[in-house]
């Protein structure tokens, strides 16, 4: 692999997200506004669940930047897809660019985005919705960037599987919405029927989530971190194998955009 | 660690310094279809050579195995003596390649299309800027350069496409029909710039069915058909081998029966005659024709030329339907 040429391709695909900043808006702004309705209807919830001096925010935050931030998986996708719709997918492979330097170029600025994410969130949690991290907020950079680095290669494993652009994007976008409720972003876990719980543990938002109760909620520090690090890690990894091992580079791809 | 360096060793093949692209034997089949039936090729520094051939000859599939794009099932492929198959990555910085179908970045500017393929293959910053500007001063593109790609005409984007496989003066370059669809003054653009290039050194395999451009670039030829090379050699050389005069007759409907000379072919309502001298053919068959004379749409002479070579070799037109042989 050559640092220099993946710095090309880094180089590159930041010009073309800065061409279009639209999803990062989506990314940032909208958990902001889905903050701002759903706070006061958490606070009941989370003062059942023993946590009496809870706000709504200690959810509310955490939650809705975690469900949001599985919109990157879509811009995982589309990052891949947009080749085959520009023509560019062939010239790309023709070059001396590795398959290797392809895929961390289009996955390492969409982890970024997605730290740059929770990192305006947590802000604006704070700063507006009056979030209080009663625990180490140092415990929370490996938690978020090992959640970000798992959602980005489930985006790879995703457009490894589909076919057409219109199978990634339903996927990416119905599991937003069903990883974000059985992993306890959506609601608190707290007030999932039985057997959400138990099969909770099988999606990454549910581990982030716990590490960000441990942290926010409980007051607990970075040893508290490790054992959701360590299932998004192992989650990463297993992303990255089924990349690894049904991405061909010689599919052609259907964009529909 | 002494495997691969074993192994890199091995792809590399020190045969004629100057033959860029060596293939042997290449085969490719796409389920039951045969795309490539045994090719073997050379093309020599400054050389251009014009892959013609029909739709479906198989063209588009050499190219793309010869890019590292796609992996034969047999037969080798090195390009500066690397081996393409087995270390596709280190022979692909020796190659420029513009695939059929436009590809460019159609959200960034020219400038950075140019420059993001000039970064990949390794050109360091002034080079590059001094680079882009005389390529895009050689396709007509320098008023363009901080145009987004997407607000070009159709030409333009055609021109871009091209510049990116010949901005970084590769050893070889892979043009797969580069003027399908392009406008006159782009045609004519393209072709200087190539001819330029490859007096420059650098190996060309021009992929078209366009035979014209082909006869002005004054290539060497290499005719495929149904995946094997049926005819190769210097324009000159072919014509003066197979190249036939002939004559054209086209009718309102069928071919009439006193037209179907030994030795013609019937293609639909035309029949083509070979004639050493077709004006004295003229005079032969018309009067022959008698009232059929009144259904003649048509006549057309046809002199030596690129066309009249593949009609020799295959006994079909170029680019027409199969025809049918007569007598």
């Amino acid at each position: 692999m050559s640092l220099r040429r993946l710095g090309v391709i880094l180089a590159h695909e930041g010009r073309l997200i800065r061409r279009d900043p639209f999803p990062i808006l989506v990314l940032i702004v909208f958990p902001i506004i889905d903050m701002a309705f759903l706070k006061a209807a958490f606070r009941a919830a989370l003062v059942q669940a023993g946590h009496p001096h809870a706000n709504g925010a200690e959810q509310v935050v955490p939650g809705q930047a975690a469900m949001m931030a599985f919109f990157v998986v879509s811009l995982v996708v589309f990052a891949f897809f947009s080749e085959f719709t520009w023509g560019t997918w062939d010239r790309l492979r023709a070059s001396p660019a590795s398959s290797i330097e392809i895929v961390l170029g289009k996955a390492l600025p969409r982890v970024a985005m997605v730290l740059a994410q929770f990192v305006v969130v947590f802000l604006a949690g704070i700063v507006v919705f009056d979030l209080h991290i009663r625990g180490s907020v140092i415990a929370l950079i490996p938690l978020v960037a090992a959640f970000s680095v798992c959602l980005v290669l489930l985006g790879v494993a995703v457009t490894a599987f589909c076919r057409t652009a219109q199978q990634a994007g339903s996927f990416a976008s119905a599991g937003m919405v069903l990883f974000g409720a059985i992993g306890g972003a959506l609601v608190p876990i707290s007030v999932l029927p039985d057997w959400a719980r138990a099969v909770a543990p099988a999606v990454p938002t549910y581990w982030v989530m716990r590490g960000f109760r441990s942290v926010i909620l409980d007051g607990e520090g970075l040893g508290s971190v490790v054992a959701p690090v360590m299932v998004l890690g192992a989650m990463t990894v297993l992303f990255a194998l089924v990349a690894l091992r049904r991405l061909r580079f010689d599919e052609t791809k259907i964009a529909w955009i | 660690m002494q495997d691969t360096s074993r192994n890199l060793r091995r792809s590399v093949v020190r045969s004629d310094p100057a033959v860029v692209l060596a293939i042997r034997g290449l085969h490719k089949s796409y389920a039951d279809t045969v795309a490539l039936a045994g090719i073997d090729l050379e093309v020599s520094a400054g050389t251009v050579l014009g892959l013609l051939g029909p739709n479906g000859a198989g063209k588009t599939t050499l190219v793309s195995i010869v890019a590292g794009l796609r992996r034969p099932d047999a037969g080798t492929v090195h390009v500066g003596g690397i081996d393409v198959v087995r270390t596709p990555q280190r022979a692909r910085g020796l190659i420029g390649f513009a695939p059929q179908d436009t590809g460019v970045y159609t959200p960034l500017s020219v400038r950075n299309n140019l420059r993001f393929f000039a970064g990949l293959a390794g050109m360091r910053r002034a080079e590059q800027a001094e680079r882009i500007d005389e390529i895009a001063n050689a396709l007509g593109l320098e008023a363009l350069l901080d145009w987004r790609a997407a607000e070009l005409s159709g030409g333009e984007r055609r021109r871009l496409h091209t510049a990116i496989a010949l901005l970084h003066r590769p050893a070889l370059v892979l043009l797969d029909e580069p003027t399908t669809g392009a406008d006159v003054r782009t045609r004519s653009q393209i072709l200087q710039l190539v001819r330029r290039l490859a007096d420059e050194g650098s190996a060309i395999v021009y992929s078209t069915h366009y035979l014209h451009e082909i006869e002005e670039l004054d290539a060497f030829v290499t005719f495929v058909d149904a995946g094997r090379i049926v005819a190769t050699g210097s324009t000159a050389e072919l014509v003066r081998q197979y190249g036939a005069s002939a004559l054209e007759l086209t009718f309102v409907h069928d071919v009439p029966a006193v037209a179907r000379i030994e030795g013609a072919h019937v293609d639909g309502s035309m029949v083509r005659i070979p004639a050493a001298d077709p004006a004295i053919t003229a005079a032969e068959i018309l009067p022959r024709l008698g009232t059929h004379a009144a259904d003649l749409r048509s006549i057309e002479v046809v002199r030596p030329s690129l066309e009249s070579v593949f009609l020799t070799v295959t006994g079909r037109r170029f680019g027409a339907q199969t025809l049918e042989p007569v007598g």
